[in-house]
């Protein structure tokens, strides 16, 4: 037997999902933290939709996935460097805005 | 299976490219096109695996090459974690591998997959003692992971700049760059990012034809920019991903991360036009290096003139498959088969010619290989067992698109979900969500085709110039629309 592999990120299988979904994980947010699908690297972008659709399978109706797993920022890994530091946001010269 | 080659570089590719440079890749000196991305010079010098999976240690390569899937990372210049597909290659660089033991090519690790055939789970692993459980922890930590810190001193903080614009675009896909046009036509000022480096969304693919057969993606696409760059009021930032969207505040924010600065913008509309990600069909060894998306196939073959391999397998039944293999025939690739339920009558034209090797009413069970894929298993529909094996170098296959909801569902938007179109953000006919300042299109709000998201890009850039400034000419543009 091999793999089906529905997050690529975390390595979660096809099996996994069902595993899961046996143990009662029947909705996208529990399923997300019962098999860590959409908390790798890519953050969800393309195992959710898989697992949406496993969900509304499963349970017969879009209603089973109507809900995605809650969304936090930031959307990709950014380096710290992107927030670190001392400095001021500066206003655009071009802009109407206000430095702060 | 072939070995890695270059093609002959389209004059018209949209994807730029510069003279010959050479590059470090684990010691050894290898040849790129200056500019190019790294993932697309590794690719081309024959590196088949970038990467290990976390758990099973399986082979990791690029499947998407648009930014979004984690198999290209790797180590650049020691910083770890580095996105190879959005990296531009340069002479001098110094790049590694990361995960796997003694070295990501050859991994011992990898016999965990094998131990594990089915699947592990970890959930009741080493549990039995507390002891068990302490060292199996220590065990997990040295295999998983994302490869060793830093080795350089760390790169100075970006400077921060806050924006003005009465309206920001997010994505500059066809959608958003038509958002953008109708409010620019209006005199509003427009600030539009673009998470990669080049702007098109899915104008960039060979493949795309969004105003029927006769017009190419990479035709609009310069007509659509060289319009855009016109206009004063339009500011295009390319490599600036929007990283968050604050929806609850008294005033919109939304933050992005230039390849230089880091970005505070606070518009008075935001316009999401985000698209959709796209991800890989469910069936056995899914994850082999060697299936890729169909547009990741091809901005690597048609975009950058780089062939992995050969013979390719194409499957799908949508606009981006079939208009991928008719883009590979064009260029001489051979198809090792085209993998669709799609009539005849609705190929593009070359596609009808008999020469092109047509699979109907199979799909794919599994994918074989070691390291890379070397042929795939077809069976029948509601069939488990293959009546059909077909060697091949490269898989493109096509899955349902998955909408990228999450900037605006983070912002308070509200998401549906239909099992045709994955989660979609909701939007009513001229594009507005259930946030008051925020409009969405294309991809994103469930629109198929590019010839769609247009058509929606413009109704959500005049509704959303309509609601910031009442004007007569705008309302009768947008009941045209309509």
């Amino acid at each position: 037997m091999g793999k089906c592999i529905v997050c690529q990120c975390e390595d979660v299988t096809l099996d996994d999902l069902e595993d899961a979904f046996e143990h009662g994980f029947r909705d996208l947010e529990s399923l997300k933290r019962f098999t860590g699908l959409a908390t790798g690297l890519c953050q969800g972008k393309c195992c959710v939709a898989h697992a949406a659709r496993f969900l509304a399978g499963l349970k017969g109706g879009d209603e089973a996935a109507a809900d995605p797993p809650r969304t936090r920022p930031l959307l990709r890994p950014t380096p710290v460097r992107a927030f670190a530091g001392p400095e001021e946001l500066s206003a655009s010269p071009a802009s109407q805005g206000e430095k702060r | 299976m072939a070995r890695a080659r270059r093609l002959e570089r389209p004059a018209d590719s949209p994807y730029p490219a510069g003279e010959k440079i050479v590059f470090q890749f684990e010691g050894r000196p290898v040849e790129a096109l200056a500019g190019e991305p790294l993932a697309v010079a590794l690719l081309a010098s024959g590196t088949r695996i970038f990467g290990r999976s976390i758990k099973y240690h399986r082979p990791r390569s690029p499947f998407c090459l648009h930014g979004h899937c984690s198999g290209c990372l790797v180590r650049v210049d020691g910083e770890p974690n580095v996105r190879s597909c959005q990296t531009p290659v340069h002479a001098g660089m110094s790049v590694e591998r990361q995960l796997g033991w003694p070295g990501t090519g050859r991994d011992l690790f990898r016999m965990v997959d094998w131990v594990f055939g089915d699947r592990m789970d970890h959930h009741g692993l080493l549990t039995s003692s507390g002891t068990l459980g302490r060292l199996g922890m220590r065990f997990v930590r040295r295999m998983a992971g994302f490869g060793h810190p830093p080795s350089t001193a760390p790169r100075p903080p970006a400077p921060k700049r806050r924006l003005a614009a009465p309206a920001v675009v997010i994505g500059a896909g066809v959608a958003g760059l038509h958002a953008a046009l109708e409010l620019a036509q209006a005199g509003l000022r427009v600030v539009v990012l673009e998470a990669e480096e080049l702007a098109g969304g899915r104008l960039c693919d060979a493949g795309c034809r969004p105003g029927g057969p006769a017009e190419t993606g990479w035709a609009a696409r310069r007509e659509l920019l060289a319009r855009l760059t016109a206009r004063p009021e339009v500011e295009l930032r390319t490599a600036t991903p929007a990283l968050a969207v604050y929806g609850d505040q008294a005033v919109l924010q939304v933050l992005a991360a230039g390849p230089c600065e880091t970005l505070a913008l606070e518009p008075e509309r935001l316009v999401v036009a985000t698209g959709a990600y796209s991800p890989l069909p469910l069936f056995e060894n899914n994850d082999l290096p060697g299936v890729l998306t169909p547009r990741a196939l091809d901005r690597l073959v048609c975009g950058h003139g780089v062939l992995p391999a050969e013979p390719a397998l194409v499957a799908g039944d949508g606009e981006e498959a079939l208009g991928l293999a008719a883009a590979l025939v064009e260029r001489g690739v051979r198809l090792a088969g085209l993998l669709t339920d799609r009539p005849e009558a609705e190929l593009p034209a070359a596609l009808r010619d008999p020469r092109v090797p047509r699979v109907a009413g199979h799909r794919i069970l599994r994918a074989r290989g070691g390291r890379w894929v070397e042929r795939v298993e077809l069976a029948p529909a509601g069939k488990e067992s293959p009546d059909l094996v077909l060697d091949c170098g490269l898989v493109a296959a096509e899955a349902p698109a998955a909408p990228a909801y999450e900037l605006a569902h983070h912002a308070g938007c509200r998401v549906v979900f239909r099992s045709a179109q994955g989660h979609t953000l909701h939007v009513d006919d001229e594009g507005r969500t259930s946030h008051g300042q925020i409009f969405a299109a294309g991809h994103c709000s469930g629109a198929g085709s590019a010839a769609a998201a247009r058509t929606q890009g413009r109704r959500a850039g005049l509704a959303c110039a309509l609601s910031l400034k009442d004007d007569a000419t705008l309302r009768e543009q947008l009941a045209a629309l309509r």
